[in-house]
């Protein structure tokens, strides 16, 4: 308790030296981040939460919000629901925080958006979360307007999916996912897309993650004999899966989702036996401002910015603090509309790092309408605060895993219209 | 398909019944659940690595027996993860269990090898990493037998070897001095300790037989599975499974037992959905408290 007391005055401390006379705003501005930087997603949760706290970083050399600098206030969700829930209810409550960032798992967005968010009148971001139960809810008016993503939903996943799976040439295919919102999700769009496009479906098994082994799922998934296997999983799983699938005479024709574009799960089952693997991630749109997060991540991390959520989590940080520049007063409302402001086409264009924010706050000062590309393109928020974005497909060569085609947003809208349509 | 599930059961269900006879004697002769007990199945999996990594370090032993994934090292790791498990066993017992069991009840027992479920289960954590680990990167591939029924080469090996086991288990329990003696305090000790059985001695035996099947067990999971540091834990409600379907002290009960939980659970598959098949050994506890509290070939106390 000391120690965080200790902890609160020195923060104290350094924001009224940096901030010195600032204008009426409360300084330090408050900036809310529920990510799991421990637990099963530690990895990738740090990973992102360190781009989160480059993103304010940036902010604040170039003059933080209003003249305050940004503080990144961050809480570990741990990748569970209540923890999440608990974390977010002390940023709103106890931090007074007007915007939240995260979580990742869409498994405790959710409880965070209905529970907190909403009720508190503050705006949630998540960096990665794609469920459809968000736009579903979005739908009924639950969420109020307070719910963004800057990451694409699940719908575009199934789509890509049942493609690779039809232009391969396969007739026949078995679906294996883990069984949670996501995957659940995904699966049942999939068994709807790929019939659309003239493929078949010989049975959908559902896992329980962090089981031993999976035999009896993957024997089950084995029966109608599959030409081909789409199969929704994490690494550690997916590859127990693969290889027992593999072992049990399934065929090597696998199609996978985002998450097994990675080489743990490449190199856990073996390179050699994955000659016949497709795959489909998000890709960045081929934008010079996508370019300008890479150089700025690269010369900040030493390495370049691989890995999931690391460009949404920017340009989702970048979008709320852009909202608050641009709010009268900071408050949820406000930065809903704010970030509906900052994004808007029609505004003049604005860029990721420091004279990019510089050149923002200079415009939004002299009251003319901004335009926010970043990381991720140019964000377009649609009515539900969801983004589409542009996929890649992939396939190994050797042990590295090249890039075989390219979807832009535009291409995916239209192939999900078509999917929908008929 | 049928015939599959069958055939997928029966092989997980040989390890869960090599590892539940270990359990089940404990449970019998040492009188308290040992929770610990599937940790065993960990070490003695990590101990199969420990020696495999050696020896392919110093250039392995030859190459592989026909259409098995090993050779000699993995024969020799059985039997030096046996080895390590025993000690490790002995060292629990002589550390904690002992000294427990002289000054408190059952349930302290029960709490303390909880304890000591957590501390062996993070030391492997620790020790070798969360990251999955096989003893070969090379995949098997199922051959076909009759009835369209795939099978690994490696999991008739581990079907032989159970057998083996389980048979030179029952020579050892019926013909030697030692076997008869641990049968006699199963029934009651003091009446043993007043014939002269040395009790201390036959409680060491039972660690070494335990961890011993324990050990073998994990390798072979380890061999037809992968390694895990929640190897054991995972196993751990199948294992309690079989251990009191069989009945408490039974060398068949356990073995029978392990062999329902495989086959129940693959064959469940085949009427419920995936997902609520770890939810199966629950369900056969249940039955078996309700129906039978004494196991398939335990007696009435």
């Amino acid at each position: 308790m000391t120690g965080l007391i200790k902890g609160c005055a020195l923060a104290l401390a350094a924001t009224i030296c940096i901030a010195g006379g600032a204008n009426a705003q409360d300084c330090p501005v408050k900036l809310g981040a529920i990510l799991p930087v421990s637990g099963p997603m530690g990895q990738v949760g740090e990973r992102i939460s360190n781009t989160g706290a480059f993103a304010v970083k940036l902010f604040n050399e170039a003059g933080g919000v209003k003249g305050c600098p940004v503080e990144y206030v961050l809480r570990d969700t741990q990748g569970q629901s209540a923890i999440g829930v608990d974390a977010a209810k002390s940023l709103v409550d106890l931090e007074g925080v007007a915007a939240l960032i995260g979580a990742v798992s869409s498994g405790v967005s959710l409880p965070v958006l209905t529970s907190v968010a909403v009720p508190s009148k503050v705006v949630q971001v998540s960096c990665c979360s794609s469920s459809e139960s968000f736009t579903a809810l979005a739908e009924e008016g639950k969420t109020e307007g307070y719910w963004f993503r800057t990451y694409a939903t699940n719908r575009s996943q199934s789509a890509m999916g049942a493609k690779l799976a039809i232009d391969s040439g396969f007739k026949k295919t078995a679906v294996i996912y883990v069984n949670t919102d996501f995957g659940v999700g995904l699966a049942k769009r999939f068994e709807d897309d790929i019939a659309k496009l003239g493929g078949t479906i010989t049975s959908s098994v559902a896992y329980n993650e962090s089981q031993q082994s999976y035999r009896a799922e993957v024997t089950k998934a084995l029966e109608g004999e599959p030409d081909s296997l789409f199969l929704v999983a994490f690494p550690v799983d997916g590859a127990t899966i693969t290889r027992e699938w593999l072992a049990l005479g399934g065929t090597d024709n696998l199609i996978v989702n985002n998450s097994l574009r990675s080489d743990d799960y490449i190199q856990a089952v073996g390179a050699q036996y994955l000659t016949n693997l497709v795959g489909y991630d998000s890709a960045q749109p081929r934008v010079a401002s996508v370019d300008t997060f890479n150089e700025l991540f690269e010369a900040e991390f030493d390495g370049p910015p691989d890995g999931p959520g690391l460009h949404s989590v920017f340009d989702a940080v970048n979008v709320v603090l852009l909202a608050m520049e641009q709010s009268d007063e900071i408050t949820g409302d406000n930065i809903r509309e704010g970030i509906r402001a900052v994004t808007a086409d029609g505004g003049t264009e604005v860029y990721p790092g420091v004279e990019g924010i510089q050149r923002a706050k200079e415009l939004i000062a002299a009251g003319e309408a901004i335009r926010y590309v970043g990381a991720t393109g140019a964000l377009q928020f649609d009515a539900n605060g969801d983004v589409q974005a542009p996929k890649m497909t992939w396939k190994l060569d050797g042990e590295t895993n090249v890039e075989t085609g390219y979807m832009s947003t535009e291409e995916v809208a239209e192939l999900i219209k078509m999917l929908d349509a008929n | 398909m049928i015939l599959q599930h069958t055939a997928d059961g029966i092989l997980s269900g040989a390890i869960i019944g090599l590892g539940a006879i270990g359990l089940s004697f404990t449970m019998k002769i040492l009188r308290f659940a040992n929770f610990s007990h599937s940790e065993l199945l960990t070490w003695g999996a990590y101990f199969g690595l420990i020696f495999i990594s050696v020896a392919t370090a110093m250039g392995g032993f030859g190459g592989t027996f026909g259409p098995l994934s090993f050779g000699w090292p993995l024969i020799l790791a059985l039997v030096f993860a046996a080895v390590a498990t025993s000690l490790l066993a002995l060292l629990l017992h002589h550390l904690i269990f002992e000294r427990l069991a002289k000054v408190t009840g059952h349930m302290t027992m029960v709490f303390a090898s909880f304890g000591v479920a957590l501390l062996l289960r993070n030391a492997v954590l620790l020790i070798f990493g969360a990251d999955p680990i096989y003893y070969s990167n090379t995949l098997q591939f199922a051959v076909k037998l009759p009835g369209n029924v795939r099978v690994l080469p490696d999991q008739v090996f581990l079907l032989g070897l159970t057998i083996v086991v389980v048979i030179a288990l029952h020579l050892f329990l019926t013909r030697s001095r030692t076997g008869i003696a641990m049968r006699a305090t199963a029934e009651s000790p003091d009446l043993a300790r007043v014939s002269g059985v040395n009790v201390n001695n036959v409680v060491r035996w039972v660690w070494v037989i335990g961890a011993s099947g324990a050990a073998v067990a994990g390798v072979l999971y380890g061999l037809t599975v992968q390694l895990r540091p929640e190897l054991g834990f995972a196993l751990i409600l199948p294992l309690f499974a079989a251990a009191i379907l069989g009945g408490a002290g039974s060398l068949y009960g356990a073995v029978l037992g392990g062999l329902i939980v495989g086959l129940s659970e693959n064959l469940s598959v085949m009427i419920i959905p995936t997902t609520y098949k770890p939810a199966v050994p629950f369900l056969l506890i249940l039955a078996i408290l309700y129906f039978r509290p004494q196991g398939l070939f335990g007696e009435k106390s």
